[in-house]
């Protein structure tokens, strides 16, 4: 039992916290790759990172050429961007601070360490000198924060707030990136399907699965189904099911998260990825995150805003199933 | 024998805590200045770095409200502490507990008792019907235990002579101390061997001392188990960090005002498993905010219905509604006569002499004096809005003398006191700085006070304003222990209140330009949080 603001405020911490990390992943990737291909492939390339964090139409507003530079700002600092890493940190702060009695010491220590550390840099200069030493700091933060999370925090329902924001939000990032990447999957050489990897940082770990394969397939069905892989989208949504389950055991009941979200999960652990690739992948894609984003709204209004309170869930279309194959 | 770092110091004819006037060190400080006589300026510098850092990561921070933006700062502590001993803090501590015991009362008396002290003429009607901080809407509302300031701060200045004297009384949300708590840690961190050389008193209970009184106010109804919460306005919140670190050392739940919920007088907190009942509140925003609908309609920080609650007798909140009459500063003029009042003592700690502007005769004398006072609005706090007469220009002196005559109820004016000055490190050399105390007290099963206070230092030389939003600093601050702990452990713990010591009323010594300045109280800031 716990207040339903702390609940709000801990999966926000989990999602902001994943969501910096990832941006940055993104915008490491994409910049190392680019620094050996054309120009033209250099504006896509930045274009469906835009997309995958749907910032496209944000940084449209600028007026600006998708250029390395100006998405590298954009995504890291640029005060008009809510979702920028910068205020992400921000944010995760903030949400730390706001349940400070709750959450270890050491947590929010990271956490504000991290913050203070970010604000007595330069990173406009960052970005256009050196953005290799950034991402790293901010990566390697990332994961200090998420170690210690997972190493001082009680597995009580904090921790598992904390979990679901962070696998759900990990989940739909990923299911971006891979419809993003399959609706040009016809001219998509393996070389972006190869940072699409390693922007998930499983680029090791595809190659011990799957030895020395160069098939796209692969890639998607290992980022989208591996049970093993902790960045897959299947592996992602279990975890956060994992931690609905125990919540809603507490209720005695099945709560409406669980099963918008067990709905999803057996449709990815009971399909084939060839049959898969014979209907429209990008819109079970798309079909998919907007599932998870309806996982939650539903978590919000079962557990952030007293339900009976409110009026009851009702969604405004068809319950996405998480698939039409 | 004072070499090192205190080599040249110089008290320039103030009192001081350290040294006496003839240059001596006073015996409870002979072992800190040896001690610190053995650090260079370097090895001092080297630790406040480390102090530093470590208030920096963990955010012991307060907000400083901007024109543009907020900035967090960390509150600045100084290295040297403040120590008190025993025999003086036992006095001091005796006055406190006398001081609040007739606050208490006298809050009694005026919101559910006959107003028997207006009746009987001690304090006028008109000046408590006329102080901002008297709400009507608190009228008839009881607190179990008449515990209506469950905390209160209560600022003490030391004047020429030596003696402590109360600056003003804080009994709607006085802040600081968490800054207690931290100084403290932070200074057995970074001076740890100077702790050796005393036996200072502990003030880590505070968490158990608070959360038991909250626990005392519960209503009847509540049962064995009271649930007590923090009520704050939200992360914005300049005394934020103390909200989250008082909930923290209680182990409570730290609640803003839309967790809460109002039903059948019935004071719940919105739970991941629905509403859960709320017993008692120690609110930490102002009486204006707490409820809608009985105060500014505008406040998003409070919940409606709460007061009806309270009236209904289901749920406590502390401090209690409406305790800003009894630290109106005008009312403070008569603290002393409340003491006799309902005490039938005499009042141990001295005040500061104080005109009240609505008696031709003061009001003359003070708009002819203007220059040697301290004029201070009634209802301000936080050292707003006030005239350091010495310290001031002609025009500022004139601009004054018309706000007094268009609001004599609005301003006090008081004799200037010559406060205290305490070694302080300046750069990598000490200076004597003026220094106020906070103590706190608590008012549960029976009136306590922590060992020592939030020691204040107005850190820019000549400065007398210690407040913290002004450039002010802090002191760790160490009440010894009796001697006779240490010799006799199967003595009482609480050997001071063994001690006979008179009370000294020096009211009448009032010198040279120096005053004090009160601290932050209001705690009242636009916006929620996130996400």
């Amino acid at each position: 039992m716990m207040l339903s603001r702390h609940a709000e405020s801990l999966f926000w911490l989990g999602r902001h916290l994943e969501r910096a990390e990832y941006s940055t992943r993104m915008l490491d990737v994409t910049y190392h790759s680019l620094l050996e291909s054309a120009a033209w492939e250099s504006e896509r390339a930045w274009r469906d990172l835009l997309q995958v964090l749907r910032s496209e139409s944000s940084f449209d507003e600028l007026g600006r050429p998708a250029t390395s530079e100006a998405v590298n700002r954009f995504v890291m600092v640029q005060r008009s961007n809510a979702d920028s890493v910068v205020a992400c940190i921000e944010r995760a702060r903030e949400n730390a601070r706001s349940v400070r009695e709750l959450i270890p010491t050491e947590l929010w220590q990271s956490l504000n360490s991290f913050y203070l550390a970010l604000h007595s840099r330069d990173v406009a200069t960052d970005l256009t000198e050196q953005p290799y030493d950034l991402y790293e700091m901010v990566k390697q933060r990332c994961q200090t924060i998420t170690g210690v999370l997972a190493d001082t925090m009680a597995r009580d329902d904090g921790w598992r707030f904390v979990t679901i924001g962070r696998y759900l939000e990990r989940a739909q990032m990923m299911c971006r990136l891979l419809a993003i990447r399959y609706q040009n999957l016809s001219d998509v050489s393996f070389h972006q399907w190869l940072a699409a990897l390693k922007s998930a940082s499983a680029a090791e770990a595809f190659r011990k699965a799957y030895r020395g394969s160069q098939d796209p397939t692969d890639v998607i069905e290992f980022l989208l189904l591996s049970p093993v892989f902790p960045r897959s989208v299947f592996f992602s949504l279990r975890q956060a099911e994992a931690e609905l389950d125990i919540l809603g055991a507490q209720f005695g009941r099945i709560t409406r998260p669980q099963r918008l979200l067990g709905r999803i999960r057996a449709g990815l652990e009971f399909t084939d990825i060839h049959e898969l690739l014979q209907s429209d992948l990008r819109l079970y894609l798309v079909d998919v995150e907007g599932g998870i984003r309806w996982v939650g709204e539903s978590v919000a209004t079962e557990y952030f805003r007293n339900s009976h309170e409110f009026a009851p869930f009702v969604p405004t279309g068809p319950v996405p199933t998480g698939g039409r194959s | 024998m004072t070499g090192g770092l205190f080599a040249g110091y110089d008290h320039d004819g103030f009192f001081d805590e350290v040294f006496t006037a003839d240059g001596e060190v006073r015996p409870h400080y002979r072992a800190l200045v040896a001690r610190l006589g053995l650090f260079s300026a370097d090895e001092l510098a080297r630790r406040e770095r480390l102090r530093d850092a470590a208030f920096r990561t963990q955010g012991i921070t307060f907000t400083v409200y901007g024109e543009e933006e907020d900035v967090e700062r960390t509150f600045p502590m100084d290295l040297i502490p403040r120590i008190i001993p025993p025999d003086e803090w036992a006095e001091v501590e005796r006055g406190l507990v006398q001081r609040v015991d007739a606050l208490n009362r006298f809050l009694d008396d005026l919101y559910v008792g006959e107003q028997a002290i207006i009746r009987d003429g001690i304090v006028p009607r008109w000046m408590v019907l006329s102080s901002d901080g008297f709400e009507r809407q608190a009228a008839g509302l009881a607190v179990p235990h008449s515990s209506r300031c469950v905390v209160a701060g209560i600022d003490l200045v030391r004047d020429a002579d030596g003696t402590y004297r109360v600056l003003e009384d804080n009994l709607r949300n006085p802040s600081g101390i968490s800054y207690v708590l931290e100084n403290r840690a932070a200074m057995t961190r970074v001076l740890s061997l100077a702790f050796t050389d005393h036996r200072v008193r502990s003030v880590d209970h505070y968490g158990a001392m608070l959360l038991g009184a909250l626990r005392h106010v519960a209503p009847p109804a509540a049962g064995d188990d009271p649930t007590v919460v923090v009520l704050t306005p939200g992360v914005y919140n300049s005394a934020y960090f103390e909200h989250a670190f008082l909930a923290r050392q209680m182990g409570v739940e730290l609640v803003e005002g839309r967790d809460l919920v109002v039903d059948d007088h019935v004071v719940s907190m919105r739970t991941t498993h629905g509403l859960r009942r709320v017993d008692v509140i120690y609110r930490r925003i102002d009486d204006d905010f707490l409820d809608p609908v009985v105060f500014r309609p505008d406040s998003q920080l409070g919940v409606p219905g709460l007061m009806a609650a309270a009236r209904a007798g289901t749920v406590t909140i502390a401090n209690a509604a409406g305790n800003g009459v009894a630290d109106d500063k005008a009312i403070y003029a008569f603290v002393p006569e409340i003491i006799r009042y309902y005490l039938g003592e005499d009042p141990i700690l001295a005040s500061v002499p104080t005109y009240l502007l609505d008696e031709p005769d003061h009001r003359a004398e003070v708009l002819d004096r203007l220059g040697d006072l301290v004029v201070k609005p009634v209802a301000e706090s936080g050292g707003y809005g006030m005239l350091i007469g010495p310290a001031a220009s002609d025009a500022e002196i004139e601009a004054f003398r018309h706000k007094l005559e268009a609001d004599p109820r609005g301003y006090i004016a008081q004799e200037v006191v010559s406060l205290s000055r305490h070694p302080t490190l300046i750069d990598d050399h000490l200076e004597g700085r003026h220094v106020d105390l906070r103590p706190f007290v608590i008012s549960g099963e029976k009136i306590e006070v922590i060992p020592g206070g939030l020691t204040r230092v107005a850190l820019r030389r000549g400065s007398l304003v210690v407040n913290s939003s002004q450039g002010g600093g802090s002191k760790d601050t160490w009440v010894l222990a009796p001697d006779r702990d240490l010799k006799r452990p199967g003595d009482r713990a609480e050997g001071a209140e063994l001690e006979r010591v008179e009370g000294d009323d020096r009211r009448e010594t009032t010198q040279m330009p120096a005053v004090g300045v009160d601290g932050d109280q209001t705690e009242h800031t636009p916006g929620g949080v996130q996400p």
